[in-house]
């Protein structure tokens, strides 16, 4: 992959320079969390790059809470969307092969992933809740991005991931060719980062999660984590997911104009699998909870290739129940080995 | 881009009453709309909602497309209340249909009970168009009780008419019979005693409620039925159809897409699959 090189202040100045002709947003600082804004000429000097994920997923860019798909959304605009951390690219790419991975493509998505350019960031500072190296990802994109910028006091570097990244920077003559020990030097800091996040971890096992999940279907086994009951159902784990894509239509139109709108759904809802005559497949909240994590960790492993947890933390952070799913995962392998045995 | 999302408009041109809680819609689309048996449509009752069906008629024929409902819900309740005129959308088809290639010379077992006979009737539709292909048809029907048929003159009258010509008998039966009922009594599986079938070289084929799928399978396996020769037709809550949504998984396989037809061995190890 080609990297670029830039000083810190000449980066400034070409992304107060791209502000004035694009439409960016970037995470800013509120209440010591990191949210997404639009970026503006007052508070440009104020994006923070590179520190951790923001509160919001980002999928809220690409698949709203609630949208009319019928008919479909005409004006979507061209956006770039800055300071993405890896675990947001891995939901992204989880989306990518839900929504126009296949042969039905769902038009908005297709529309707003056309018009959206992603440049990413590597996460310096972790949450105590981020555990992305248990499930394979590091806290820095390798791919999936059109640029990932990696900031450091002096400089940034900047990795190219696409056409549509390279020709955003254009024949900008204040970039250059980032040396090997700049490289380097960037590889010691982003394994730092990832021993940080594994020693955060230590007690918590998810090693062949797929492999050990496979047939933990029985409502018994959930009930055996106790911190399950304090689930109270709100949907805020399903929500808070980069990569939860479930949800519902309605139909809000008339015999002369069909309309349908799309919203979020969640499947910690009692009424979620629930069929017209009352009937549930997951009648408790076990079956509930259980199948959510049986999707993350196995169904999507399926369906997609890879797991859908990115370990973004969000779920755990977000739990008015405070439930810490690493935990409950922790607990539920070890009760299913010990009954295999 | 077309919009997956998108129906295709359809006139309401007859409503028949088939039970106190059955009705059959028939459509006339207004733009091309094809399907093979065993695939399934959105149907859409603007304003209301959406909800998949699997239609009732021929794949055949082309000219209209019949959808039989129970009212269970907020959408049946309003297909029940349609009107001739009406308006109503169409979304499909879905899923895969039923694999005819394989039932080629066989001996075709069709069991169907209640509102499930839908699918079976669309089927039973087309095998008949192609029956020389297949060795013979038996269909098991069965009801809760006589009022509660559907398809009544077709099953007990007009289908009934074709056993002579065709390589086809039909077994029928009601939970609860009446006086006027002339037919068997006892629920289904019960038409699966003494059937008189080449089990190695047959298909057997079912849609009804969970618990009549669910006990019906059982038999077929009882009297020598292999898992992979059994069909069942899967229900589940569903919004897209395309594979999206996620509402419709039986563990990891979409009902839209790697459905709604199953075999027993495909899904047998998956939770809560008799829900």
């Amino acid at each position: 992959m080609d990297t670029l090189y830039i000083t810190k202040k000449d980066w400034d100045s070409f992304i107060k320079g791209k502000v004035e002709i694009c439409s960016i947003f970037a995470p800013f600082e509120y209440e010591r969390r990191l949210f997404y804004n639009r970026v503006s000429p007052d508070i440009e000097k104020d994006i923070v790059y590179n520190r951790v994920r923001t509160v919001e997923p980002l999928k809220m860019f690409f698949a709203p809470f609630k949208e009319r798909v019928v008919p479909e959304v005409q004006e979507i605009p061209e956006i770039v969307i800055m300071g993405v951390t890896a675990c947001d690219i891995n939901g992204l790419k989880i989306m990518d092969r839900v929504f126009i991975g296949d042969d039905y493509k769902d038009p908005n998505y297709a529309n707003r992933r056309e018009k959206t350019l992603i440049i990413s960031s590597d996460c310096l500072s972790p949450y105590t809740t981020c555990f992305c190296e248990l499930v394979g990802i590091h806290p820095y994109p390798l791919d999936g991005f059109d640029l990932n910028i990696s900031v450091f006091e002096e400089g940034v570097l900047v990795d190219i991931g696409s056409d549509k990244g390279r020709s955003f920077i254009g024949e900008d003559q204040k970039f250059f060719q980032a040396s090997k020990e700049q490289i380097n030097k960037r590889e010691q800091n982003r394994k730092k980062i990832s021993e940080r996040i594994k020693e955060s971890n230590r007690d918590f096992d998810l090693g062949n999660i797929t492999t050990k999940l496979k047939g933990a279907y029985q409502t018994e086994l959930w009930k055996l984590p106790k911190d399950i009951e304090n689930c109270v159902q709100c949907g805020s784990c399903t929500n808070n997911c980069p990569s939860c894509v479930c949800f519902l239509l309605e139909d809000t139109g008339t015999q002369d104009t069909m309309k349908k709108v799309k919203v979020w759904d969640s499947c910690l809802f009692p009424g979620y699998a629930r069929m017209a005559a009352g009937v549930s497949p997951r009648p408790t909240l076990y079956d509930r909870y259980a199948n959510r994590l049986l999707c993350k960790y196995w169904y999507i492993v399926e369906n997609y290739g890879k797991t859908g947890c990115t370990g973004c933390g969000r779920c755990i952070d977000g739990c008015p129940g405070k439930i810490d799913k690493r935990k409950i995962l922790t607990e539920v392998l070890r009760e299913k080995s010990a009954i295999n045995r | 881009m077309e919009n997956i999302y998108r129906p295709i408009r359809c006139e309401v041109k007859d409503i028949i009453t088939e039970s106190p809680t059955i009705k059959t819609v028939v459509l006339k689309p207004k733009e091309e709309f094809s399907f093979l048996a065993g695939q399934f449509a959105s149907l859409t009752v603007p304003g209301v909602g959406e909800a998949p069906f699997t239609p009732s008629s021929s794949p055949y024929d082309k000219e209209k497309l019949e959808f039989t409902v129970m009212r269970t819900g907020r959408v049946t309740d309003a297909i029940h209340n349609l009107k001739k005129g009406d308006i109503v959308g169409v979304r499909g088809p879905y899923g895969k249909p039923y694999p005819l290639e394989h039932y080629k010379g066989k001996e075709i077992l069709l069991v169907g009970g209640g509102v499930g006979l839908a699918p079976i009737r669309a089927l039973f539709l087309a095998l008949m168009e192609t029956i020389s292909n297949y060795k013979r048809i038996v269909f098991c029907c069965g009801a809760r009780t006589p009022d509660d048929y559907i398809y009544k003159e077709m099953i007990l009258d007009k289908w009934h008419n074709l056993c002579e010509e065709y390589p086809l008998c039909f077994r029928i039966t009601v939970d609860k019979k009446n006086e006027e009922w002339k037919y068997g009594e006892g629920v289904v599986t019960k038409t699966l005693d003494g059937l008189d079938i080449d089990i190695k070289n047959s298909v057997a084929v079912v849609c009804g409620p969970p618990i009549m799928m669910k006990f019906t399978t059982l038999k077929l396996l009882e009297i020598g039925y292999r898992e992979e020769q059994i069909y069942l037709s899967m229900e589940r809550k569903m919004y897209c159809a395309v594979g999206q949504c996620r509402h419709c998984l039986i563990g990891d396989l979409f009902v839209c897409k790697d459905g709604p037809v199953f075999t027993y061995d495909q899904i047998k190890d998956k939770p809560n699959i008799w829900a």
